[in-house]
């Protein structure tokens, strides 16, 4: 395209009103990203095109527009994305609008809209754009910031405001389960973060997602299941499984005293999970430095325990800690035994040995080591 | 498996996206009509869609506003026509399905919703408050406002939705809320003022101790002094509590005290901001006393409950972190030094908590050196107290000062030559800076000192339950000291210290002059000491309060003319003549004022009795005014209950009744009346007196039209000729009301003398005197062949008012020699003769010599006159009258000689 004609493109553009100048410029964005021949001039061309017709963040000249959409208009607009994207039949050509339109660069100017389509995108529900967000979020790491960042307006929107969040969101595993995977990871980062003010995730999702889990077990393993289409020339990149985070809930919530009753089946609903974990070699389900990141506010809690009371004998007994090492034991040992854990396992195991005594644990360290003798006696 | 499970959800992703795009293509269009179903579709998605409520939101706040505009219009509309034109239902019906599903909504998950929607109901009304600020009636204070807007559905609705969310909230996190009720607060005040108001006052508590924390914890967060200075929120802060002090003082107290001692408990537990936040609290506190005096008085009756040696002891640790908001160790002793000399009680018991804080011995906790340095701190804190509160006195740095005070109070009680002399002493003394604003800004200390008393007492109108304030004292005072200084003999006074506090306060001092009735006759001295105002003075009043004076003084001389008394009346005469005099010399306005006002008064309202007017106009109760009625907003004017009014009274109301009324002395009327003629005289002064004549022709030439303006009922035939006799028929009813007026208000004659005497002004009452004549002519005619042996009272009345009008125009020199004898010739003649003599000899004469000042020249000393020897007139117009004269030669022998025979004649 020459820049006579992009000039001419832009003028024509300016002519029609926001937002209906948004539904043009998509049209022709979608040209010029998924053409056969796509060069980085066009590539500037759509990425201005986004700016000035998209997302009414820049004015003619380039200059930031003073004040921001209003609500309604921002609406509009989502209603348009939605309806380009979830029209287009192609996946990879979607994945390779959205991935654009909320590139890592302007992700986090458009998370406004982004968690907003999304959003929409549940509660409609639409399975084409949950896709994209899925592929968005994995391209972009499902435990990045920006992730986290729509993974709690999702959860604002429908655990928090929407009523019965637990009917409604009953059947989105089953119209986009990477989605929900790489939901869930993001979620679970969210939560139970060592910090002062330490948020815990409200009863509603705890049920939410133990409903999701333990009826269908795959569930955790769908990012990696399926494989996202991506434009061409594009690296894939590896879902992390919500596993390990989920597990890091319900391994702390005792010493954090949330005894909630859910916690327990959440905790069995992972178990089962891990539990069927098909097999792939190398494994790729839990990453180990997840795992071990688990033991860091367990020690604290631990050495907090310890300086308040001189006596020893009440870090035995303490019923908290014992049931959070048990669950941790428990959910190491099963995560082995089907071979689901890839990393330098050592690592693990030695900053296990920095944990209290607790006789399940104890014997999982044991037969670690044991195992790892023989590896290396054969 | 999936093909299935897709088909069932697809209906309703197919609903919902349908019911997304009928609400974008709705509030796209702006379509008034569907309001009512899109407030539909907006509730649906909300409760469906999270995500849209942003956009919802938005189009809530359009149907509020457009519901508020149309409340506004409506009230305009009734104010502007007197109807209230139909509520819109569609506003109504819509408001109220919002407001319900928005109540639902918080009720079932106030954690949630209620946040959101009370930050939004708190900023839609602010921005309605705002937008529509000044339009409707403008009010004037928050209860108005808060009437206005809680007629209003759509703010009411709003208030009750905002309500809602807090008492939803209560028990669990306030705090957004009331975060979010600062920061409209912040943005909209003062038109948002009322919400907080209203706010408050549904949760008095929980407003107060939250918008105290959430203040501290903005404050805590500013990291230097310029922030904690321009921080809106503190001034947020302060503005609301403002509000509450009125009815929750008691809350308010207890907040802060608790708030207080909260910060002095150190727990484990705490999180950095929260002890960051104790830290920050005294400072906090500090500050809002410093804003606002309310808090300062109730922080000042808790003194005693919340600081004691040991607590002081306690807060010794803290002194370091509080520095960083005042800035300096030194300015946060300032700080507390202006706060300790502003408190307006229970001061004693700060002085005596520093006393004893300088003799501590023991105290737990503390070593020997805190325990040194807390007792020099105090010894040092005194004496910077002693040294502000000298400095105050010496410079009046606080307002009011107590050096202003003692001189206020010495004014108001002084009751010896002595004591008033200290006033001007303590004022004038070296010592005093007299460099600084209110000294050199407002006319020295002393104006200050006036301004404080007078401003004082003209609140005393306006407030109800005000002190009783006797000024007699402190005027007789101000007039002493006034005396002093233009008696010239005080060296001190030399700096015309006195009449520059009067010219200060000249505004409140006239106003006060309006006002008063017992001190009017010293307060009228004190004005015409002053000699304001005058050509040469550097001060000029404005002309607001020339007027104001002008409208008082003349009030004052008919309160004198009505007065009883003997000297301080004539000497209030006196008063009034000086001050008008220089007034109109100084103002033209004044000076038209001062007539119309003097003239109208004197002439037709009740003050007219003073003259020896008999007063027919009856003022019945049952009468009610047109203003009166024109006030009262009535869909229907009632029409006049009587449509025939006759002289002789109204029909269905039976005849007239003459009023008795007491006759006025008529030494009083005839004394009243040399006053009101002095009294014009002043207002008609000329600038520099003049050797022959003090009068100004132009005023007098004024003061003659406004006659004709009040007397003639008519605007038409009022100019100077007169027309042939013939012409009078036409307005025979407009001369006979003229000659009632004359003879109801004996005063015009006294009038009609005075302009008569300064020639050429009687031209311009041409039209009276031909309207009087004009009706003795008629008069005469009607009474027949009756000769004076009919020694009735009406020919005594028709003779006496003919030789005053002829009487009039001789003094005025409008009838030239012979004709100004006719008046002695009359009293002899008969009727028909009179007539003849009216007609022939004075008409006629009028109507070829037009009486205007052309007639007149004017010599060299600046005199109008007419020469009496070139200005005889030719034999037609004196024929009559000397054949008349012939014919009874016998009576009239020597003055036919004088008039006819013995004429003067130029060289």
């Amino acid at each position: 395209m020459s820049g006579s004609s992009e000039v001419n493109l832009k003028q024509t553009l300016r002519k029609i009103e926001y937002p209906l100048c948004a539904q043009e410029a998509l049209k022709k964005i979608g040209e010029l990203l998924c053409s056969r021949t796509t060069n980085i001039k066009s590539m500037d061309l759509s990425l201005d095109l986004m700016a000035e017709f998209v997302f009414w963040e820049v004015d003619r000249r380039g200059n930031k527009r003073p004040h921001p959409l209003t609500p309604l208009a921002e609406l509009e607009l989502i209603e348009i994305l939605f309806e380009y994207l979830s029209n287009i039949p192609n996946e990879a050509t979607r994945n390779t609008l959205f991935l654009n339109l909320f590139s890592p660069i302007t992700a986090n100017i458009r998370l406004g809209v982004l968690s907003k389509l999304v959003s929409l995108a549940v509660g409609i529900p639409n399975s084409n754009i949950l896709v994209c967000a899925s592929t968005w979020m994995q391209q972009l790491g499902n435990t990045s910031i920006s992730s986290c960042k729509l993974a709690e307006s999702i959860v604002f929107d429908y655990i928090h405001l929407a009523t019965k969040p637990e009917e409604r969101l009953k059947t989105l595993p089953e119209i986009a389960p990477p989605f929900v995977a790489n939901l869930l990871t993001a979620v679970a980062e969210n939560y139970y973060v060592t910090k002062k003010d330490r948020k815990y995730p409200p009863d509603v999702l705890l049920s939410c997602i133990t409903n999701w889990i333990s009826e269908n077990s795959t569930l955790c393993m769908a990012a990696q299941l399926r494989q996202a289409a991506l434009p061409p020339g594009a690296i894939a990149m590896e879902a992390t499984t919500p596993i390990a985070g989920l597990l890091k809930w319900c391994v702390l919530a005792p010493i954090y005293r949330q005894d909630q009753e859910i916690y327990s089946k959440l905790y069995l609903a992972l178990l089962n999970s891990i539990s069927e974990i098909p097999k792939s070699n190398p494994p790729r389900a839990i990453n180990v430095q997840h795992l071990t990141a688990i033991v860091t506010p367990l020690v604290q809690y631990f050495r907090d325990l310890k300086s308040r009371d001189e006596s020893k004998n009440l870090i035995i007994t303490d019923v908290p800690l014992q049931l959070a090492l048990d669950r941790f034991g428990q959910a190491i040992q099963i995560a082995l035994s089907v071979n689901a854990v890839y990393g330098n396992l050592d690592e693990l195991f030695n900053s296990l040995q920095n944990l209290p005594f607790n006789k399940l644990l104890s014997i999982v360290i044991n037969r670690y080591n044991q195992n790892k003798v023989t590896v290396i006696i054969v | 498996m999936m093909p299935h499970a897709t088909l069932v959800r697809n209906l309703p992703q197919h609903n919902l996206l349908k019911e997304l795009k009928v609400f974008i293509i709705g509030t796209s269009k702006g379509d008034r009509q569907k309001t009512t179903e899109l407030t539909k579709t907006a509730l649906l998605l909300l409760r469906k869609l999270p995500a849209c409520r942003g956009a919802v939101f938005q189009f809530f706040c359009k149907v509020f506003d457009t519901a508020a505009s149309n409340y506004i219009q409506c009230i305009e509309t009734e104010i502007n026509t007197g109807k209230l034109p139909k509520v819109s239902e569609t506003d109504e019906l819509v408001i109220s399905e919002i407001h319900m599903a928005l109540i639902t909504l918080v009720s079932e998950n106030p954690i949630a919703w209620a946040p959101t929607i009370s930050t939004w109901s708190l900023e839609l009304l602010g921005e309605i408050s705002t937008k529509y600020s000044g339009r409707a009636h403008i009010s004037t204070n928050l209860n108005e406002t808060l009437q206005l807007w809680m007629g209003c559905r759509a703010a009411r609705t709003l208030v009750d939705i905002n309500t809602k969310c807090l008492s939803s909230l209560i028990h669990s996190d306030t705090e957004s809320c009331i975060s979010a009720l600062l920061d409209t607060s912040v943005k909209h005040s003062p038109n948002f003022d009322w919400v907080v108001a209203h706010v408050g006052s549904c949760f008095p508590n929980t407003v107060i101790t939250r918008v105290l924390s959430v203040g501290l914890k903005d404050f805590s967060q500013n990291r230097s002094f310029d922030q904690v200075r321009s921080s809106p929120k503190l001034k947020s802060v302060v503005g609301i509590l403002g509000h509450l002090a009125g009815s929750h003082a008691q809350d308010i107290r207890e907040a802060i005290v608790e708030i207080f001692q909260w910060s002095l408990k150190e727990t484990f537990d705490d999180s950095d901001s929260v002890r960051f936040q104790k830290k920050a609290t005294v400072p906090y506190v500090l500050q809002l006393a410093f804003l606002s005096d309310t808090l300062l008085s109730s922080i000042c009756k808790q003194t005693r409950n919340i600081l004691s040696v040991e607590v002081i002891g306690k807060l010794y640790h803290f002194i370091d972190d509080w520095i960083k908001y005042f800035g300096t160790p030194e300015a946060l002793e300032e700080h507390i030094i202006s706060l300790i000399l502003r408190c307006e009680t229970e001061g004693i018991q700060i002085l005596e908590l520093i006393l004893s804080c300088s003799q501590i011995t023991k105290m737990k906790g503390c070593n020997d050196a805190i325990k040194m340095d807390i007792r020099e701190k105090a010894l040092e804190l005194l004496e910077n107290i002693l040294q502000e509160i000298d400095e105050s006195v010496r410079h009046g740095y606080v307002n009011p000062s107590i050096l202003i005070k003692s001189a206020t109070f010495l004014l108001e009680f002084s009751t010896t030559p002595q004591q008033l002399a200290l006033v001007v002493k303590i004022l004038s003394n070296e010592l005093v800076d007299k460099t600084i604003p209110p000294y050199s800004e407002k006319g020295g200390h002393f104006s200050i000192v006036l301004e404080q008393i007078l401003s004082r007492h003209i609140q005393r109108f306006s407030r109800s339950n005000e002190e009783t304030l006797d000024l007699s004292q402190m005027w007789e005072n101000l007039l002493a000291l006034l005396e002093w200084e233009k008696s010239d003999k005080v060296p001190i006074l030399k700096s015309r210290m006195i009449s520059r506090a009067l010219e200060g306060n000249f505004i409140h001092l006239t106003s006060v002059f309006s006002s008063e009735i017992h001190h009017m006759h010293i307060i009228a001295d004190i004005l015409d000491r002053t000699e304001i105002p005058s050509a040469g003075s550097s001060y000029s009043p404005p002309i607001r309060v020339i007027l104001n004076l002008t409208q008082s003084t003349v009030n004052y001389f008919f309160a004198c003319c009505r007065d009883s008394g003997t000297s301080t009346k004539y000497r209030g005469f006196k008063r009034s003549c000086n001050i008008l005099r220089r007034l109109c010399v100084y103002s033209k306005v004044a000076k038209v004022l001062a007539l119309r006002e003097l003239l109208e008064r004197a002439l037709f309202r009740a003050d007219n009795v003073l003259f020896g007017a008999k007063n027919h106009s009856v003022h019945d109760n049952s009468e009610k005014m047109l203003l009166k009625q024109n006030k009262k907003i009535n869909k229907t004017i009632p029409l006049t209950k009587h449509s025939t009014v006759f002289n002789g009274g109204i029909i269905g109301v039976g005849k007239r009744k003459a009023t008795s009324q007491e006759a006025v002395q008529q030494e009083v009327v005839a004394h009243n009346t040399t006053e009101l003629i002095n009294a014009l005289k002043a207002c008609c002064a000329l600038q520099e007196e003049n050797k022959f004549s003090e009068i100004s022709l132009d005023s007098m030439t004024l003061l003659s039209l406004l006659l004709v303006q009040f007397v003639s009922p008519d605007v038409m035939y009022n100019g100077l000729p007169w027309p042939e006799e013939e012409f009078s028929k036409v307005t025979i009813e407009r001369d006979l009301f003229i000659r009632r007026t004359f003879t109801n208000t004996p005063l015009l004659w006294d009038l009609l003398s005075f302009v008569a005497v300064n020639r050429p002004a009687l031209c311009y009452c041409s039209v009276l005197i031909r309207a009087l004549t004009a009706t003795l002519i008629h008069q005469w005619k009607s009474m027949g062949d009756q000769s004076k042996s009919n020694d009735n009272a009406h020919y005594e009345h028709l003779i006496d008012t003919t030789v005053k009008v002829l009487d009039v125009m001789a003094l005025g020199q409008l009838l030239p020699p012979p004709l100004n004898c006719i008046r002695d010739v009359l009293p002899s003649l008969r009727c028909c003769e009179i007539v003849d003599i009216l007609r022939d000899c004075i008409w006629c004469y009028m109507r070829d010599h037009i009486p205007s000042p052309a007639l007149f020249s004017c010599d060299q000393n600046g005199i109008y006159w007419r020469d009496p020897i070139t200005a005889r007139p030719p034999e037609r117009y004196t024929n009559t009258l000397r054949i008349i004269m012939q014919r009874n030669i016998e009576s009239f022998g020597s003055i036919y000689a004088q008039m006819f025979i013995n004429i003067p004649k130029h060289d």
